[in-house]
């Protein structure tokens, strides 16, 4: 099973790229990169993609702020949304999923993994990608 | 002489930051001091000798009172201990909270005999302040350390796995060695967070009723690879049942993984690490075993302390940290962890956590 569109909410270039290696390695044929949560708004529906990978830390708008408006737009909160940050305490992961979030992951992640524990979170809330 | 010890008491008192309120044995107001009286707005002359409750009226009139706060200060002239406790008082109609601590203690005539109780109220506001300033900076830390760690990390490993196409066996042993050090770094970085938010008070404790077998039998499978990569033989030891014990299941598991790691770490290879179950003194006592090259005498003390590692365990890999975490979070649980160790000869860590109830049984063997 393979996802093949993720927007990446990041603005930490570096992070970007080691990000877009890790999928592009598993398959992912888009990736596509908004810097901040204005923009990931901005961009989104047009896009479509099978899951959001959203930062929290950002300009503009925070990665909580953002889930929260993806959710609240009947044309996106259907999409899911995984939080990817380094805002690693309880109350953050907490925040991060009720805000509608459907996964929590951590960083620093593990590049080799990054791909299959997005699957196992989108599975466990059912919106796994289509077989290819 | 009595009346200028008197005086000397009472100026004393009245010079305090903190809040104090005495009461007799039919809780009549023996004495309020000035501290105290200034925050309620009263004149002190004024209350001595009138019923306690009056005063709680007061108190209730002028501020949103924990809904406790009359049993805390309805006190029992038999009970002799000194009590310790945080309130908080919010403002009516005004946007003052006042956090507060109350230690109180049987107040004693010059035979010793209980004639009422003091009541001690000090300021918590500037410790509060601190506490949010500590939060503050490990969510801050926290971000800002992961946030490049995770760049490196991710880099590394993807040229490791050959993405960026073949690498030289040297690269690949110095980009090993890269990688090595920076899980290592994160490690060190999850446990200072980890025991910075223990220290302030920031985990919050999931209690639940538990039986410890679970616990050490599910942190044994969670190391067994580790043992089975020196050919450890892990064993435990536990009566037919062990009362329970009120615990966070996921910390406990944290402080017998660790104790576990630890044991493996230094034992010799196809040694043997036992774990061992008891109930104590009311308490159910989980001994770690191994057979390693123990603690030297004079670094028994430290073990505990951070970045206190023994002098060969650098080697080992560890942060530094860990130990200090596992009595931070024995302690939080109310319960006590020390080590006996003798070199050349094993070091056996026990911890021992309050039982909620008694069921003790007869010990017996069972392997792992």
């Amino acid at each position: 099973m393979t996802l093949s569109k993720i927007l990446l909410v990041e603005d930490d270039v570096d992070i970007q790229k080691v990000v877009r290696m890790s999928l592009k390695l598993r398959g992912v044929k888009d990736i596509l990169v908004a810097e901040d949560g204005e923009e990931c708004l901005a961009v989104v529906g047009g896009l479509k993609p099978d899951v959001i990978l959203l930062d929290v830390m950002m300009p503009k708008l925070d990665g909580y702020e953002t889930c929260r408006r993806l959710k609240a737009n009947p044309e996106t909160r259907d999409i899911p949304v995984i939080f990817l940050t380094a805002k690693a305490q309880q109350f953050e992961i907490k925040r991060g999923l009720e805000e509608g979030a459907c996964g929590y992951l951590l960083k620093p992640f593990d590049p080799m993994t990054l791909h299959d524990q997005i699957v196992a979170l989108l599975n466990q809330k059912g919106d796994g990608p289509k077989k290819a | 002489m009595t009346m200028v010890k008197d005086r000397l008491e009472k100026h004393l008192l009245d010079s305090l930051p903190s809040g104090a309120l005495a009461v007799d044995r039919e809780n009549r107001i023996l004495y309020v001091n000035r501290a105290l009286a200034r925050v309620v707005g009263i004149h002190i002359e004024e209350w001595e000798g009138r019923p306690l409750e009056e005063f709680l009226q007061l108190l209730d009139d002028r501020f949103q009172c924990p809904s406790n706060l009359a049993l805390r200060l309805e006190w029992d002239p038999h009970d002799r201990s000194t009590r310790s406790r945080e309130m908080e008082f919010r403002e009516k109609g005004g946007d003052r909270v006042y956090y507060v601590r109350e230690d109180s203690r049987p107040l004693r005539d010059a035979e010793g005999r209980v004639v009422g109780r003091l009541f001690v109220y000090h300021d918590m506001r500037r410790e509060r302040e601190i506490d949010r300033m500590k939060s503050e900076f490990i969510a801050v830390a926290s971000h800002e350390l992961r946030t490049p760690m995770t760049s490196i990390k991710g880099s590394v490993d993807l040229i490791l796995s050959g993405y960026a196409g073949d690498i030289s066996t040297d690269t690949q042993e110095l980009l090993e060695i890269a990688q090595k050090n920076c899980d290592r770094l994160i490690r060190l970085i999850n446990d200072i967070l980890d025991l910075a938010k223990i220290e302030a008070g920031q985990i919050r404790l999931k209690l639940e009723p538990l039986d410890l077998t679970d616990a050490v039998e599910h942190s044994m499978l969670g190391v067994r690879s580790l043992a089975d990569q020196s050919e450890i033989r892990l064993t435990l030891f536990r009566p037919e049942s062990l009362p329970l014990v009120e615990v966070d299941k996921d910390r406990i598991e944290q402080v017998v993984t660790n104790l576990l790691s630890n044991a493996i770490k230094f034992s010799p290879p196809k040694g043997e690490v036992r774990v061992e179950l008891d109930l104590v003194d009311g308490c159910v006592q989980c001994c770690v075993v191994d057979q390693g090259c123990g603690i030297p005498e004079d670094q028994l003390t430290n073990v505990f302390g951070k970045f206190q590692q023994v002098a060969n365990s650098k080697a080992k890999g560890g942060t530094g940290l860990g130990l200090a975490i596992v009595q931070a979070l024995v302690n939080e649980h109310r319960g006590k962890i020390w080590v006996e160790s003798r070199l050349n000869a094993g070091t056996r860590f026990i911890f021992r956590l309050p039982a909620s109830e008694a069921a003790p049984g007869a010990p017996g063997p069972s392997s792992s």
